[in-house]
């Protein structure tokens, strides 16, 4: 019994001293001769079979004696099935991923492509999203966004004009009081059960609180927490819902996809939601009609701030720190960012893709209105945060809708993670 | 070497003469038993314990940055400065002091099916059914059900009782999950709460009626004292099931939400591995969780053995 005990002790103690090897492995090089292995979430979608057929028959142009298998994972369980291949060190050798914090976390087990993919810099956008440190990590799909849409047929029931939607906070409230006695609808449609419709507000109404200095450095890193704007944005979240705009029982509500039921039933008549994917321009097209599918700049809130519309490189390529020959895995990359690629995603899934030279005509007001504004668009504010500080913030918004938690501890915890 | 070997060793060296049959049998066959038994310890040990080891060992590294280098006891201090990981911990204490309802629950209805209320045999069958379901269904039932604009809250307020956000509301979350728990498996808990009540002596209860006792006293005096190895049994299992099982319907019914309130630390470690890639700090939490564990079973463990020589 003692002998045991001794042992045990020293087994804990030789551990606990040791610390030895790590928990996300040794990068080792994998085989890729002959085979390159894709993983991502989309391929297995029958409105992306179209992209994925043109991306490979681009990629085998080039290199025809190397196959291609694309690995459909469920996206749920994403990003934890990558980070088990990345602590084995072994895995695809490209990957999809999502812009901003899923990246950045990530890029200790990428190549930086900017020698391989500067030839595509000007023809497509979004780059930022997949950068940090000033080098690229990976090639930009789609373009994420997150515009405000508004059903138009609650305005016209309304007695408004849905073509000069309103343009100040003031006049937004006094609309959407309006519709609401007219059409008995919310005025926005909040599902933050997975913390994530914080995140929509933030960047959806954010243009038009913070003043522009403010917005380029909260891009830049300078993001300063105890400005009274930045405050405003959490004020007006719980001053919002407190006054009744959004439907009950927002913490309880999925955004995905509860909350764009919401709007899609023409319950609600506004929605901060997205420009790919899901919860996107052609859903709305397909459940309210194209001609009732509207988009506006952000309300503005504090005098001097000019409304953009916030988007992001959506979803990207990365090419894997274990590849064999990393070049031609960036041709690749090069392959699923092609124009004719992205074309076909575009007409299949509604995406707004990345390629700024592709046609967009015929696809109603709404998609319109986005491209025309993605010229003066800027990155959005929620995607500069690290996915730690964004989780917190979506369990704080929580609290704050129900009291439990005020803005300015809120805000105080925020800075902190922000810090660290 | 063996208790019975040595004791055998003892008594010939006691004798005074050494074992004849000791020194002429064979290596193989000293060997057999080793090689035998090889297979069984090196699947223990390769595929249980070295992983174990591997994880304890990893929970002393860092993330990210500091992959790889030792960094003591780091990612503990972090684990328990975490106000989620604290929630966590509260609610698997929660889940204890809640373990008695859990228990009650199935005891008593299956009283009630033993001693024959009209529909026994319905019953019996229903109150099994959930048990076959998959959390993930049954947390996507629930959530129809309790949300806010749900079937249930349309009953309240049709009541005048006034909707409750059963899902969205922090203090009530935790509890409408553990309800949804012991919905779903309360139903093996009965068959083995009426498989006790098999064992039971009819002679007792119908001692306890001629005696005129009423159906608490019958309760209280005759069934719980003659069921309490199975009670303690369905403590011990309902117990292990609420540790273990729980992390499907949090995944659907309330992503640890709302603000982190119903986080349990299976669910942390899953966040911490799986979304904000840190393996190590998750590394860390299993060994909590394994040690948590660890004791809850010894507890069990001692608590059967105790029933187990009541015999």
């Amino acid at each position: 019994m003692r002998q045991r005990a001794i042992w045990s002790v020293a087994i804990a103690a030789t551990l606990a001293l040791a610390g030895c090897g790590s928990a996300t492995g040794t990068n080792e090089s994998n085989g890729a001769s002959g085979k390159l292995v894709v993983w991502d979430w989309k391929s297995g979608d029958k409105t992306a079979a179209g992209y994925v057929e043109k991306a490979k028959a681009d990629f085998a142009k080039k290199h025809p004696g190397v196959t291609v298998e694309f690995v459909a994972q469920p996206f749920d369980q994403y990003y934890t099935l990558l980070g088990t291949a990345i602590q084995a060190g072994k895995g695809p050798d490209v990957m999809m991923f999502n812009g901003g914090g899923q990246i950045r976390d990530r890029v200790d087990a990428l190549v930086p492509l900017d020698q391989y993919l500067a030839a595509d810099k000007q023809r497509l956008a979004g780059w930022d999203a997949f950068t940090k440190a000033g080098k690229i990590y990976a090639g930009p799909v789609t373009l994420q966004g997150h515009p405000i849409y508004f059903n138009k047929a609650h305005y016209k029931k309304a007695g408004l004009d849905p073509s000069k939607p309103a343009t100040t906070w003031s006049g937004f409230l006094t609309d959407c009081a309006a519709i609401a006695k007219m059409n008995g609808t919310t005025c926005f449609s909040l599902g933050n059960k997975e913390g994530v419709g914080i995140q929509f507000w933030l960047s959806g109404l954010g243009s038009g609180i913070l003043t522009p200095a403010e917005y380029d450095d909260w891009i830049a890193g300078k993001r300063n927490w105890t400005s009274p704007n930045v405050k405003k944005v959490f004020q007006l979240w719980k001053e919002a819902n407190d006054a009744g705009l959004n439907n009950k029982g927002g913490n309880s509500t999925t955004l995905f996809t509860d909350a764009f039921g919401i709007f899609d039933a023409g319950k609600a008549s506004h929605m901060i939601g997205l420009m790919s994917d899901i919860g996107h321009w052609k859903e709305f097209n397909e459940f309210l009609g194209a001609e009732n599918v509207g988009v506006m700049p952000a309300p503005v809130v504090t005098t001097g701030a000019t409304p953009s519309l916030p988007f992001d490189g959506g979803i990207g390529y990365g090419v894997a720190k274990w590849t064999k020959d990393p070049a031609i895995a960036a041709d690749l990359v090069r392959a699923l960012t092609s124009s004719a690629a992205l074309q076909s995603f575009y007409a299949d899934a509604g995406a707004i893709v990345s390629d700024t030279t592709i046609s967009t005509s015929n696809a109603g007001p709404a998609v319109a209105t986005l491209i025309s504004q993605l010229k003066t668009g800027k990155p959005a504010l929620h995607v500069a945060l690290s996915s730690k500080t964004q989780e917190l913030m979506g369990r704080l918004s929580q609290q704050i809708l129900e009291g439990t938690v005020s803005v300015d501890d809120a805000l105080k915890q925020l800075a902190d993670s922000d810090k660290a | 070497m063996s208790v019975r070997e040595s004791s055998l060793l003892a008594r010939s060296a006691k004798a005074g003469r050494p074992s004849r049959a000791r020194k002429t049998r064979p290596v193989s066959d000293r060997l057999a038993p080793f090689v035998l038994i090889a297979p069984a310890v090196l699947i223990l040990v390769f595929f249980r314990l070295w992983p174990l080891l591997l994880g304890v060992n990893f929970s002393f590294t860092g993330d990210g940055e500091r992959n790889g280098t030792a960094v003591g006891f780091d990612n503990y201090a972090e684990l328990f400065g975490d106000p989620v990981f604290e929630t966590a911990l509260r609610n698997v204490g929660l889940l204890v002091l809640l373990l008695p309802v859990a228990v009650a629950i199935p005891g008593l209805l299956a009283t009630f099916i033993f001693l024959r209320v009209p529909g026994h045999r319905l019953y019996r069958s229903v109150y099994f059914f959930p048990a076959v379901l998959s959390p993930v269904i049954v947390g996507s039932i629930f959530n129809l059900m309790l949300a806010f604009g749900g079937p249930l809250n349309q009953v309240l307020e049709a009541a005048g009782l006034g909707a409750v956000d059963w899902l969205g509301d922090s203090r009530i979350a935790i509890f409408a999950v553990v309800a949804v728990h012991v919905w779903a498996t309360f139903g093996m808990a009965l068959v083995v709460f009426l498989a006790g009540f098999s064992t039971l002596d009819p002679a007792l209860l119908d001692a306890a009626r001629t005696d005129g006792a009423s159906l608490p006293q019958t309760i209280w005096h005759v069934i719980i004292p003659g069921l309490s190895r199975t009670i303690q049994f369905v403590f011990v299992t309902t117990m292990i099931g609420m540790l273990t099982s729980m992390f499907g319907l949090l995944y659907v019914m309330t992503s640890g939400g709302p603000g982190g309130s119903t986080y349990l630390p299976e669910y942390y470690i899953w966040i911490q591995q799986g979304q904000m890639n840190r393996p190590a700090l998750a590394a860390a939490a299993s060994t909590v969780l394994f040690l948590l564990m660890l004791v809850v079973g010894l507890a069990q463990i001692a608590i059967l053995r105790r029933s187990g020589k009541e015999d």
